[in-house]
């Protein structure tokens, strides 16, 4: 069975009579890292929110590792087995010493001091902040902010991670950090639903799913999607650059085995066509 | 201009100060501040005042930071010890008008100043050898008893942690909206008070938007973290009492009687 599953989930907010999430029906398996994209106000956040039972459906139901999320004798069991970590580091950290914030989750939980220690010492090395413990957030820069907020999630051991844009806020250096911790705890086998915008970030996933108004558009492996570049262009939805330089190429009569998804796969595709 | 403010910063380290126990250094804390103010004559405050130095020199933080700390409140010192020179009684050594200087007068000027500069720098060592999750987190298990009287002290404690650590993100933001407004034209520097006053309120608004933002965002970000309350909690630091902090409160007790055995036996000055 999936690890998340959702099916025919609805969700307005209270002011407006616009579902929100529109009929969702997804499955995010063990250890799979799901990219979901679309644009602002299609509900991509509004989904992260219900993936750990911070807000409930309207109408369908969620199952996160088969615990129903509006059961609310469960509430805290889901949120520590799927953590979100939200578009801004700095109103995610709550104590003004690292180690101290990263404690915060599994003291929470009320796990054993001894034990605390050393999820802590774990989560700040596995996010690469442990030279850090001692420091106070505002001397941090903001991708080492959103690290450590990744380290507060991961102390809480869960199975499932969901980011809600954690880059959107960051410099290229921050989001090449984060994207780099993203891609060790996917090797460290946690699942991983990756909220974004950039279609550079996505096409790292094993699975895209994007999209509109509050529904599925399209999903599959980044290469299917990202191939549907009409489909896209018509939802006025981006592709990675390198796919639409090829896109624009096999226009133009060239023929390419596969779309590329990044800059080296476009110039080895090149090379191997111009040869 | 608000940064220079030390008062309440906390300065990393590892001295014996550092590694004491929280709630050992508030209550000594407390007992050294009423015992500052129960010194009657030179010698017991210069008890005190060694103590103090004593303390200052174990603390493993520069002393360039108690002068800094010190240099804040220099106008407050000046003020209050000029007012007190004339507030003397007894036969003038100089007098004026109605002003006159009194050899009490000094003594008092002096003793208000040391005074202060003792309350400024014992209360500094307090907040720059004790890390402000510590300083809540010492209140909080100090000030449980009273929730016999149905106060949330847990609550009370978390409110103050939420509030020091936002404290310079909220002065990073201020800045940043000083200089959008800058940029906008608004003029703040110029003008007399109230008008400075007002030039604010652009200021203002933004920044309580945003305080509520991130406040909505934080409450958030902390149920994510499975945070239901102080039932159930555990810490990952849990507070000890150790050799070093009975030795800390051995020396606060000798200085304690030292002090009131002065007052005792030698006659008050002021």
């Amino acid at each position: 069975m999936s690890f998340i599953s959702a099916s025919g989930v609805k969700y307005s907010y209270e002011d407006s009579d616009k579902n929100v999430l529109d009929g969702i029906a997804l499955k995010v398996n063990k250890g799979e890292f799901v990219a979901l994209l679309g644009h602002n106000g299609c509900g991509k956040s509004t989904m992260a929110k219900t993936l750990n039972a911070l807000i409930m459906p309207k109408e369908g139901v969620i199952y996160v590792n088969g615990m129903d999320t509006s059961d609310e004798e469960v509430t805290y069991e889901i949120r520590r087995e799927v953590g979100l970590v939200l578009q801004n580091p700095d109103n995610q950290l709550v104590a003004s010493i690292i180690e101290e914030d990263v404690a915060f989750g599994p003291e929470n939980l009320g796990v054993e001091p001894e034990e605390i220690r050393k999820r802590v010492d774990n989560a700040l090395k596995t996010v690469d902040m442990y030279e850090y413990r001692t420091f106070a957030p505002h001397k941090l820069s903001g991708g080492q902010k959103q690290r450590v907020a990744i380290a507060g999630i991961l102390a809480m051991q869960p199975d499932c991670i969901v980011f809600d844009e954690p880059t959107a806020m960051l410099d290229p250096n921050g989001r090449e950090e984060v994207l780099r911790t993203i891609k060790t705890l996917k090797e460290k086998g946690i699942t991983i639903v990756l909220i974004t915008h950039y279609m550079d970030e996505a096409v790292l996933a094993d699975r895209v799913i994007i999209m509109e108004n509050g529904s599925i558009l399209t999903q599959g492996e980044p290469e299917e999607v990202f191939s549907q570049v009409n489909l896209l262009k018509k939802h006025s939805l981006d592709v990675p650059q390198a796919t639409e330089l090829a896109y624009k190429l096999i226009g133009a009569g060239l023929r390419f085995s596969k779309m590329p998804l990044n800059t080296e796969e476009c110039i080895e595709m090149l090379e191997g066509a111009l040869s | 201009m608000i940064r220079d403010i030390t008062l309440g910063q906390y300065v990393p380290g590892n001295g014996i100060v550092h590694k004491a126990d929280p709630r050992v250094k508030i209550i000594l804390l407390i007992a050294f501040i009423t015992l500052i103010f129960c010194a009657f004559n030179f010698v017991s405050l210069a008890v005190i005042a060694a103590a103090v130095m004593i303390i200052i020199l174990l603390s493993d933080v520069s002393l360039k930071l108690y002068f800094k700390s010190l240099k804040v409140i220099i106008v407050i010192i000046l003020i209050t010890s000029i007012l007190n020179i004339f507030y003397g009684t007894g036969t003038p050594i100089w007098q004026f008008g109605i002003l006159k200087i009194t050899m009490s007068g000094i003594y008092r000027a002096v003793f208000v100043s040391v005074r202060i500069v003792l309350l400024i720098l014992i209360s500094s060592c307090l907040t720059f050898t004790t890390s402000p999750t510590d300083l809540t987190d010492a209140l909080e298990r100090l000030m449980k008893p009273l929730k016999v009287f149905h106060i949330k002290v847990h609550e009370i404690a978390m409110m103050m942690t939420i509030a020091l650590r936002f404290v310079p993100t909220l002065l990073e933001e201020t800045d940043k909206i000083m200089s959008a407004q800058k940029a906008r034209g608004a003029d703040m520097e110029s003008g007399g008070l109230i008008k400075k006053v007002k030039a604010m309120t652009p200021v203002l608004i933004p920044l309580f938007v945003s305080a509520f933002r991130r406040a909505y965002d934080l409450a958030m970000a902390m149920e994510c973290r499975c945070y239901q309350g102080g039932d159930g909690r555990t810490r990952m630091k849990s507070l000890h009492i150790k050799k070093s902090d009975v030795f800390c409160i051995i020396f606060a007790v000798v200085i304690l009687t030292g002090v009131v055995l002065c007052d005792i036996f030698i006659a008050p000055i002021i």
